[in-house]
């Protein structure tokens, strides 16, 4: 059975606090506490220690998707108190300007795929430069971006093949049109499904899904099912 | 040319014919194409413009007059329109030359590449008969290579038809590019559909799974990457093709680029009708040349002992 869970973004923007208290008595054992905006980063610090996070198997950090100009190395550092506890830290590779800086990090530094909007990191190709230059960093591949980057989902395909050893989280939603999360849609579904077989069962997934609180349980039912190996080809052979 | 300020993420500015084929000489024209795979924009005829203008202004000599060729395509159509009512002559050759003979002139190919592999899906996902229920066996993907014979007896009837409405005017020059430059794309689009076969015995068969439609479409991706000349090379390594042969055949393409690069006489065969042709020394050079392509192109395809079978079995019938 697939570990399913959500981001704190996604339930409650910066409010983290909320959306732990949201998923308390659901199914929900694997989590990734966000601070994708740089000023979220400190309360989420602070309280670290008050955090009720017993119930969860695994739990990694998102880091700021954008950082102030001169503030990198204070919010490595930061960081770096989360990877000390082992938690990966989902980061976005154009957030990144000094890469000897993120290196410290090692494979706790988890580089996400990109959406259409971002210059860079959104293909293998593209991907691989930056595990050039990172070479111990972890892979989350986010099959909503990879979706919208190629709607036929080799991308996916390719870069789970390529980035196989790195692979320690996966992002899941709709991706929309603005680059967007959004609830997923049964297109989302079939075409995740095409690349289930190659996503180890171990391998958590966290959900970047808007849910509201009544949808917490509908939206993780719906991922089982978006990852659930799709049936071989239906065709058959006529020769 | 500027792409940052001019092309969004959602388009991609595509070069056909014999830039995309690396192959480009001293009196090429420029095919191209503004690839556009999103939202609707009136802006994006001014960027077609833009382009056209500044083409024009860099002594570019433009697309023909066919009207395939410089201007605006759009994905769906390209994507969706796989035969019937509404494939055109345009878009079927928009299509089958953006899997074969296109390259995307800008730092950013998302667009391309997007485009490319919905293509690509298209044509395996609803294709009924190349893979065996056990995985063990792929065949051929007959809907994209019929889709790839047809376009090559397009291109055929295409050039009878030109001659007509133009007068003979550019007779010989298409003459001679359809024996060598068509007929290259033709074969290493079959090739490039040859390649998904595989024997029971094949190492590399994998079993079939979820993923295998698209370990495919990435399969065929790879192809579309490279140049024509380059499939067709990788194909005489790939199926073992004697040495003789395969120089008889890179040789006479060589001589056929060496032939139009040479001003003079791509100006002869431009301005040479068929009435005239018989008794021509550039014309007759080139038929040798077309010939020789043709007798090494004919003993790979139906001789070689790898090539031939599949050649008979998908090729011909």
């Amino acid at each position: 059975m697939r570990k399913i869970g959500f981001s704190t973004g996604a339930l409650a923007k910066g409010d983290f606090a909320l959306a732990l208290k949201f998923l308390r008595g659901t199914s929900v054992g694997v989590i990734e506490l966000s601070a994708l905006r740089q000023n979220e980063l400190w309360p989420l610090l602070d309280s670290l220690e008050l955090l009720e996070l017993a119930p969860f198997s695994y739990v990694s950090v998102h880091a700021p998707s954008r950082i102030e100009e001169g503030t990198e190395k204070k919010v490595v550092d930061a960081l770096g108190t989360f990877a000390k506890r082992g938690w990966p830290v989902i980061t976005h590779p154009d957030a990144i300007r000094d890469f000897d800086l993120w290196r410290s990090l090692g494979r706790l530094l988890c580089i996400e795929n990109m959406d259409n909007r971002k210059p860079i990191g959104r293909t293998a190709i593209e991907l691989r430069g930056i595990f050039e230059k990172l070479p111990e960093a972890s892979f989350c591949l986010d099959l909503g971006h990879a979706r919208q980057v190629d709607p036929t989902m080799t991308e996916a395909l390719v870069m789970l093949r390529e980035f196989k050893s790195r692979l320690i989280q996966l992002h899941v939603s709709e991706v929309n049109t603005a680059s967007r999360h959004e609830l997923l849609t049964l297109a989302a579904v079939y075409a995740f499904r095409k690349v289930a077989s190659l996503i180890p069962e171990s391998i958590p997934i966290i959900l970047e899904t808007p849910a509201a609180r009544n949808q917490i349980e509908r939206e993780i039912a719906t991922a089982a099912r978006a990852l659930k190996e799709a049936p071989a080809h239906p065709m058959t052979v006529m020769h | 040319m500027e792409r940052r300020t001019w092309i969004p993420r959602i388009e991609a500015f595509i070069a056909f014919g014999s830039i995309a084929r690396g192959e480009w000489t001293s009196g090429s024209d420029l095919d191209w194409t503004l690839l556009i795979d999103g939202y609707a924009d009136p802006g994006h005829l001014a960027i077609s413009q833009a382009i056209q203008n500044a083409l024009k202004t860099a002594n570019f000599e433009g697309p023909g007059p066919t009207g395939t060729f410089g201007s605006m395509t759009f994905s769906h159509e390209i994507i969706h329109n796989i035969g019937g009512e509404n494939d055109s002559n345009r878009n079927t050759t928009r299509r089958v030359l953006l899997l074969l003979e296109s390259i995307p002139i800008a730092a950013d190919r998302l667009a391309y590449d997007r485009v490319t592999l919905g293509v690509l899906n298209r044509y395996l996902e609803e294709d009924t008969s190349f893979l065996t229920p056990d995985g063990q066996q792929r065949c051929v993907p007959r809907f994209l290579l019929n889709d790839i014979v047809r376009f090559w007896r397009t291109m055929a009837v295409d050039y009878a038809s030109k001659q007509r409405e133009r007068a003979h005017e550019g007779w010989a020059l298409r003459n001679v590019k359809l024996r060598m430059s068509r007929k290259l794309i033709f074969c290493s689009g079959m090739l490039m559909c040859f390649s998904c076969h595989k024997e029971p015995t094949d190492e590399s068969a994998v079993p079939l799974s979820s993923d295998i439609l698209i370990s495919l479409v990435a399969q065929l991706r790879d192809y579309v990457k490279l140049k024509p000349l380059e499939i067709l090379a990788k194909g005489l390594l790939d199926y073992g093709e004697d040495d003789e042969t395969s120089r008889n055949m890179l040789n006479a393409y060589d001589r056929f680029l060496a032939l139009i690069d040479d001003p003079d006489k791509r100006q002869t065969l431009k301005k040479l009708k068929s009435v005239d042709a018989q008794s021509n020394d550039v014309f007759d050079e080139a038929r040798g040349i077309s010939h020789a392509f043709q007798g090494a192109l004919s003993k790979f395809f139906f001789q070689n002992h790898k090539l031939s079978s599949l050649t008979q079995k998908y090729g011909v019938f």
